[in-house]
């Protein structure tokens, strides 16, 4: 090693509280970093699965008018085709098709408006929440009635009805164009832990959503999610293009829930907001620390100067001490960033169901290792305590020899 | 005798209006090699500036300051610093050793700054220690030395560098009357010897007895100039 690296370190040990405390800084500037990379990793992982695993699905197909006018006539009229071609591609996990009809609930109690949704029960059970989320009777099956309903807890509390209560559901029928009515029986009450869902949704079974709404095996939706939930937010995949024709389109979460979408964007603005105050703030801690050494030194580097130190190898110095502070801090900070994120993984951290733009939080949230939280946010931190020692190194250059050896010569 | 070391009607001012102070005030003299010249006179007459300027460590507000023939009041910052490096040797009133760098380490560092081989600088480390009686101390840090110690292991890191001209600051100042009478006589035979310039800045009966010039300065001028037999 070098003098200039042997002075360098040297000078770091020299006080080694003063030369812990900067390090700590930027150690745990580092760490936190990398803990909230990890912990909106992990948030932005949980809410989007909350948006979309707990019932929408990654991505849907729709009449392309469907959406915009809400109208119950814009069908998918041969869905099973759509549902082939979604069997044959790689990317696609699961899929299932749903009719969505605005109708009234009506218990002997009370009534309410709610969305009524034909789903197939084993399909639906590959893309959504729903059999996972009962909290009382059972899931919609095949072989039970075609009475069967499923309720929200909420909604049932609204409606004050209970398993086995009779239910009259209401809906319009498209080929009548008359209210169509029929009695079910309370067979299930989920809790999907998102108010909207289990207040405003009813389950039933598709082919009796299908005949009360005159469809003729047509319908409104077909949900499906992707092997990975990032796929669906990837629109070069082919497969949009294959599922999308003139009459349906397939659309990922992001264009189906743009508001969440923004939000996702928000929250990263906000990350590199947070990020940029860290680091002007650790950076302050480093120019700090570095300048009470130089105040310290100044005698010091006055003799080297005089003794013949160019300015620039005084300037080297000082950037050496500040490269070999950072290195060491960095190794540190990363080792207190995997121990914290590794830990609060496996724990987990519980919002307690807070709901985010409308999305419930309702997994435990588990903070994400990243690539980039181990190479570019130590890059940066190592970049910023650089750039902080260059002030403080030129400050040391500058030294008027004869001033700073006052004392002295 | 050619100088090797000239001030040309130098001055050197701080402040101005009513708050001028001339620290020096057209000062010229001439100091030949192997002189062993003290520089003496009350405080604030302008000893330690003189010397700060003959060093190239400040520049003077008026003149000019030769060294080895050359003008260092022109020479860039970078032109100086190597100037310093290759002709001048400084010892230090408060000693000034770097306090990280061993005896060794203190002595090696201008010869580094210099480029001498690693060989030959670990060789005239070791000599220039032992001829300052520091043999056996080479690895210690200044604060494991006493304050004679310290002030020799300035005094061979001054000269181990081969310098044209050593200029040193009250060099006994802090030291007891028998550890700097015993360094003055190391200095004054490594003059008389291996024909060293010094120029001492001093309050020191000590080093006015050795020396072989006395310049007497008095509120920045010359008051008086003496030469004897050392």
């Amino acid at each position: 090693m070098g003098l200039t690296g042997r002075l360098a370190i040297r000078n770091l040990a020299r006080n080694r509280r003063r030369t812990l405390l900067t390090a700590m800084i930027i150690s745990l500037s580092l760490t936190a970093l990398m803990f909230t990379d990890a912990l909106i990793q992990g948030m932005t992982d949980t809410m989007v699965r909350s948006a979309t695993r707990l019932y929408s699905g990654d991505a849907q197909i729709h009449h392309r008018d469907f959406l915009a006018r809400q109208d119950e006539s814009r069908v998918i009229d041969d869905p099973q085709a759509v549902l082939e071609q979604l069997a044959r591609e790689p990317e696609v996990a699961g899929f299932a098709a749903r009719t969505l009809a605005f109708g009234m609930v009506s218990s002997a109690a009370n009534n309410r408006a709610v969305q009524v949704v034909g789903i197939d029960p084993e399909a639906e059970a590959g893309v959504s929440k729903i059999a996972g989320a009962m909290i009382a009777g059972d899931y919609l099956s095949e072989a039970g009635p075609v009475t069967q309903l499923l309720i929200g807890d909420r909604l049932a509390e609204l409606l004050e009805a209970d398993l086995g209560d009779r239910i009259v559901v209401s809906v319009n029928n498209q080929l009548s164009e008359a209210a169509e009515q029929q009695l079910f029986r309370v067979s299930g009450i989920f809790h999907l832990n998102a108010r909207a869902m289990d207040e405003n949704l009813a389950f039933i079974r598709l082919p009796e959503a299908q005949s009360m709404m005159g469809l003729d095996g047509a319908v409104h939706e077909i949900a499906f999610n992707m092997t990975s939930a990032s796929l669906a937010t990837d629109t070069s995949l082919g497969l949009w293009q294959r599922l999308s024709n003139d009459r349906w389109v397939a659309q990922g979460w992001t264009e189906l829930m743009p508001q969440l979408a923004t939000m996702l964007q928000l929250t990263n603005s906000s990350t590199i907001i947070a990020g940029i105050v860290l680091f002007i703030l650790a950076g302050l801690g480093v120019i700090n620390g570095l300048f009470m050494s130089i105040y310290e030194r100044t005698y010091e580097f006055g003799v080297l100067l005089a003794i013949g130190t160019r300015r620039r190898q005084l300037f080297k110095l000082i950037m050496t001490e500040g490269l070999i502070l950072a290195l060491g801090a960095i190794v540190i900070g990363l080792i207190l960033g995997v121990l914290l994120i590794t830990w609060s993984a496996s724990v987990g951290i519980d919002y307690g169901s807070m709901e985010v733009s409308g999305v419930a939080l309702a997994e435990i949230i588990r903070p994400q290792h990243r690539f980039m939280q181990y190479s570019a946010l130590p890059f940066w931190v190592l970049i910023m305590t650089l750039v902080a020692c260059i002030y403080p190194a030129i400050h040391a250059a500058r030294i008027v020899p004869a001033k700073a050896l006052h004392k002295s010569l | 005798m050619s100088s090797v070391i000239e001030t040309r009607d130098v001055s050197k001012h701080y402040g101005e209006g009513d708050t001028l102070v001339k620290a020096l005030d057209r000062v010229s003299l001439g100091i030949a090699p192997g002189e062993f010249t003290a520089i003496v006179g009350p405080s604030g007459s302008g000893k330690s500036t003189l010397l700060q300027l003959m060093g190239g460590l400040d520049n003077p507000t008026h003149g000019q300051v030769h060294l080895a023939n050359k003008d260092i009041t022109q020479m860039s910052g970078r032109e100086l610093s190597d100037f310093r490096r290759d002709h001048i040797g400084f010892i230090f009133q408060a000693y000034n050793l770097i306090p990280v760098l061993t005896a060794a380490e203190n002595c090696e560092y201008i010869m580094l700054l210099q480029g001498v081989p690693e060989a030959e600088r670990r060789e005239r480390v070791y000599a220039m220690l032992e001829r300052v009686g520091l043999a056996g101390r080479e690895g210690r840090f200044p604060h494991q030395l006493s304050g004679g110690q310290q002030q020799r292991v300035a005094v061979a890191r001054a000269m181990v560098s081969r310098p044209n001209i050593i200029l040193a600051d009250e060099p006994t100042a802090n030291l007891d009357s028998q550890t700097g009478s015993d360094l003055l006589d190391m200095m004054h035979d490594l003059n008389r010897n291996e024909g060293m310039t010094f120029v001492f800045s001093t309050h020191d009966p000590m080093i006015m007895e050795r020396a072989s010039r006395l310049i007497r300065l008095k509120d920045g001028c010359i008051d008086s100039e003496s030469e004897r037999e050392a």
